[in-house]
């Protein structure tokens, strides 16, 4: 069995790595003395990959809004029922989640390890759809909808990639909408699942107390195929450059309005290191700017415009990338203008050198702070993984990042003409 | 592996504990001041934090702290407050990067627990009182936290129904306090209150992960430098008796596209108790996870629900259960939760839905070892209730359940308050 073992000695971390005939990678990164064991499968198939021709056809194939997600749903019901009951028995808590841009399925357990496992693997390779289990789902899926439809917080993101792209399939909700998953049926389920749930579009990391060559070994002889599947081929729409809108508003019943900032990259870089220089550029740039050491975050809090629900991120999909800045505020567009205003002083005045090296110190500990958690370092490895690059590259970009780098990603990413505003309001009585 | 909270020392009404874990690559320091909860200490109690975490001698804004904390490679600062029952708790939380990562000399954990120590002990002033620029601050954005409790509809449907139902009891309080009472806040006041506060509340000091001797020395060392008296008794939780008023409706009606439907029950069972075990293994078969009967029958079943659950709140003996539906199938939805509990109590239950029950509380509690604010909580929550439990012993409790004894509990559970949140 041909292993690779990756050392990261700067924090005591291990991976090892194994590739499966079929084109599957699993991964194990070992965590002695921990209780929690956790696997997971992701598959690169998300809420964004809607258009695309299936292996060995000519036609394209554009499925429902929500396909993706629906499919996750439908996964756990197998021939001999539903397969939550085969992993409750087991005393392990099994989960899926469904992005723009990949699903996971997963466990957590404490003991039986290798029992759950082999399910796992087990289930996301037997699909058992049928009519009436499709139908009686859409109940679910729809109650599922209007949860989120209630969101304050999940509107107002929409909202602002709906204002920021205008062609691009992240403006989809990833639940897609009670209309859209009425056409959905078990052809088109096995369709999304023929071509996209093969072995090499999947990858398996388990991380915890476990033993590594036990796991590979079960993924050996747990995996069905045994040659790799062709390339799928994507169809992703042009999207312009541009924004679609810099303001959008809805109405909620919300006490106190709620508004997200966007700034829309005209070139994202989605893949390999590049991706993840960027996205490092982009995030050290949001603390220097934003962070609660920061002028502007004191200058906005104490004049009364955002409150402790401020917050910010920047977000790469398949085929786009984003910041977004937001929490709670009386006056989002005040907020808007002075942040439009301190990054064109910034653009004038340039970055402190001084604040760039203390915010990545910190980000470096906080990073640190990730790989506490079994399944905090599960959820941050997947989330990399098919952008084709490890979570423990981010420890070298931090160490290696330069300042003069980090300076053109921001005359390239805070451009005025790419920020959208999105508020959700109150509703007027 | 056997890891509990052992008990450092105790002076002045501040209990320490340490809960030694070499895996973890941070060590964190967590302070809990408790309080009853009352009308009229509740709003100063939740403001004192919000307003302490603005500066201090030395690192007179956010900004100073937040510099500070950076340099301390990115090590963390954060206060709030919770209910625990009938105690209203202040914490404050410090979490930095283990020693041995970091190239520095001196210890980060001392560190930024001088720097708690002294956000705790000597706040910004102006005119011998808080600063007025920062109560101000502070006391909008504590009403915007109050007022947009609204905002995410999941929680206030269950907030909304436990509180209807102990409106006369302390629990009905909300832990962050009222509008009204905040308007009355001045920094006299609140200076006064926090004077209060520091020198009378019991506090909790938990050290958890790796901490040298000398670390957890100093800290007791400063803790030790407030100036304390004879420390206040605080209720713990269940002390006040349930005011059942039969059971009884309440419905609102807001913008929303989802109905939600809560039931309020009292246990009747607290911890500390026998049947406190059994009731643990009964909330895991009636609504703790995808096993339960709620999620089988209301959302698999029926496709009524996305998410239905039961929950309990230990230390008062109550049990909420809580989904979203559609307006038109909020009695069915109150019938098949209604039924599912019947049939727990009539002994349907298959031995697969007991030990699947039994498995996810084990798992749970065996989990959240390798949390270190799971694991601080936990033995917090010991503390307060007077609990002698380890994570271990209360896994072996309830592992002994069978099925009649949660057949026996349920007899003890009565519906109390139905709440529901309805579509315009």
């Amino acid at each position: 069995m041909d292993v690779k073992t990756i050392s990261v000695e700067s924090v005591d971390e291990v991976v090892h790595a194994y590739s499966h005939r079929s084109g599957l990678k699993a991964f194990v990164i070992p965590k002695k003395g921990y209780t929690q064991k956790f696997a997971a499968v992701s598959v690169a198939f998300g809420s964004v990959d809607n258009y695309f021709i299936p292996p060995g056809k000519t036609q394209a194939l554009r499925v429902p809004d929500g396909t993706a997600h629906f499919l996750e749903h439908k996964l756990f019901e197998q021939k001999d029922g539903n397969v939550m009951e085969k992993f409750a028995r087991l005393g392990s808590s099994p989960n899926a989640y469904t992005g723009f841009s990949q699903t996971v399925f997963l466990f957590s357990c404490a003991d039986r390890f290798n029992e759950n496992f082999r399910l796992l693997l087990d289930y996301v390779q037997n699909p058992h759809f049928t009519d009436e289990s499709v139908e009686k789902e859409k109940g679910i899926i729809e109650q599922e909808i209007q949860m989120y439809e209630d969101s304050p917080g999940w509107r107002v993101f929409f909202n602002l990639l709906n204002a920021l792209y205008l062609e691009d399939p992240v403006r989809i909700d990833i639940a897609g909408s009670p209309e859209s998953i009425r056409e959905i049926d078990k052809e088109i389920l096995y369709e999304c699942y023929g071509s996209f749930y093969h072995p090499s579009n999947m990858m398996v990391l388990a991380v915890g107390d476990v033993d590594h060559l036990e796991v590979f070994q079960m993924v050996e002889k747990g995996i069905g195929k045994s040659e790799p599947a062709p390339e799928i081929e994507r169809i992703f729409p042009a999207e312009p450059p541009r924004i679609g809108s810099n303001y959008v508003e809805q109405s909620l019943s919300v006490a106190v309005p709620r508004f997200q900032i966007g700034f829309k990259d005209e070139a994202p870089q989605t893949y390999g290191r590049e991706s993840l220089m960027r996205e490092v550029a982009v995030k050290l740039l949001l603390e220097m700017l934003l962070g609660k050491s920061s002028d502007l975050y004191n200058r906005l809090y104490g004049e009364g415009l955002i409150n402790p629900t401020f917050e910010y991120d920047y977000g790469i999909e398949r085929s786009c990338a984003f910041s977004a800045i937001g929490g709670e505020s009386w006056k989002p567009p005040e907020v808007r203008d002075k942040i439009a205003k301190a990054i064109e002083r910034v653009g004038r005045e340039g970055l402190k050198t001084e604040a760039f090296e203390r915010v990545r110190r910190a980000m470096t500990g906080r990073l640190l702070r990730q790989l506490n958690s079994v399944e905090g370092m599960a959820y941050t490895f997947t989330s990399v993984y098919f952008r084709g690059v490890s979570m423990f590259d981010y420890l070298d970009i931090y160490d290696k990042i330069t300042f003069e780098y980090v300076r053109e990603v921001f005359k390239d990413h805070f451009k005025p003409e790419n920020l959208a505003l999105s508020v959700i309001k109150p509703i007027e009585e | 592996m056997k890891e509990s909270a052992v008990k450092t020392g105790s002076f002045k009404g501040i209990d320490f504990y340490f809960i030694k874990a070499d895996r973890f690559k941070t060590s964190s320091v967590s302070v809990f001041f408790k309080d009853s909860l009352t009308r009229e200490n509740v709003s100063g109690n939740a403001l004192l934090p919000a307003v302490l975490r603005r500066g201090c001698e030395g690192f007179p804004s956010t900004r100073h702290i937040a510099g500070r904390l950076e340099e301390l490679y990115g090590a963390s600062f954060d206060c709030g407050v919770v209910k625990k029952g009938e105690c209203q708790v202040m914490m404050f939380f410090v979490e930095s990067v283990a020693d041995k990562y970091t190239r520095e000399k001196e210890s980060l954990l001392a560190n930024v627990f001088r720097l708690l120590y002294r956000i705790l002990a000597s706040p910004v002033k102006e005119g011998g009182v808080f600063k007025r620029e920062y109560l101000e601050q502070e006391k909008n954005s504590l009403r915007d936290l109050i007022e947009g409790r609204v905002n995410d509809k999941v929680s206030y449907a269950v907030e909304r129904c436990l509180e209807t139902m102990c409106e006369k009891e302390p629990y009905g309080i909300y832990e962050y306090g009222s509008v009204d009472d905040l308007k009355a806040i001045t920094a006299d006041s609140l200076y006064a209150h926090y004077l209060d506060f520091m020198a009378g509340l019991p506090v909790d000091v938990f050290v958890c992960g790796r901490a040298e001797d000398r670390v957890m020395e100093e800290i007791r060392d400063l803790m030790g430098q407030l100036e304390r008296r004879e420390p206040k008794r605080v209720e713990t939780g269940s002390s006040s008796p349930a005011v059942q008023a039969g059971e009884r409706e309440l419905a609102e009606r807001m913008d929303v596209n989802q109905a939600k439907i809560s039931l309020g029950f009292r246990t009747n069972t607290f911890p500390g108790e026998e049947d406190y075990y059994r009731l643990l293994v009964y909330n895991a078969i009636l609504g703790g996870g995808v096993h339960s009967k709620l999620f089988q029958n209301v959302r698999e079943r029926e496709s009524l629900v996305y998410y239905i659950f039961s929950r309990l709140e230990k230390f008062k003996g109550l049990l909420v259960v809580s989904g979203g539906t559609e307006g038109r199938n909020l009695e069915k939805t109150r019938r098949v939760i209604l039924k599912q509990m019947e049939e727990i109590a009539r002994g349907n239950i298959s031995p697969m839905e007991l030990e699947a029950a039994v498995r996810s509380i084990r798992t749970g509690l065996e989990t959240l070892k390798d949390n270190q604010v799971s694991m601080v909580d936990f033995y917090f929550s010991q503390a307060v209730s007077g609990g002698k439990d380890t994570l271990d012993s209360l896994i072996e409790k309830v592992e002994r359940v069978k099925e009649e004894d949660v057949v026996s509990v349920s007899k003890k559970i009565r519906l109390d308050t139905v709440y529901y949140l309805l579509p315009k």
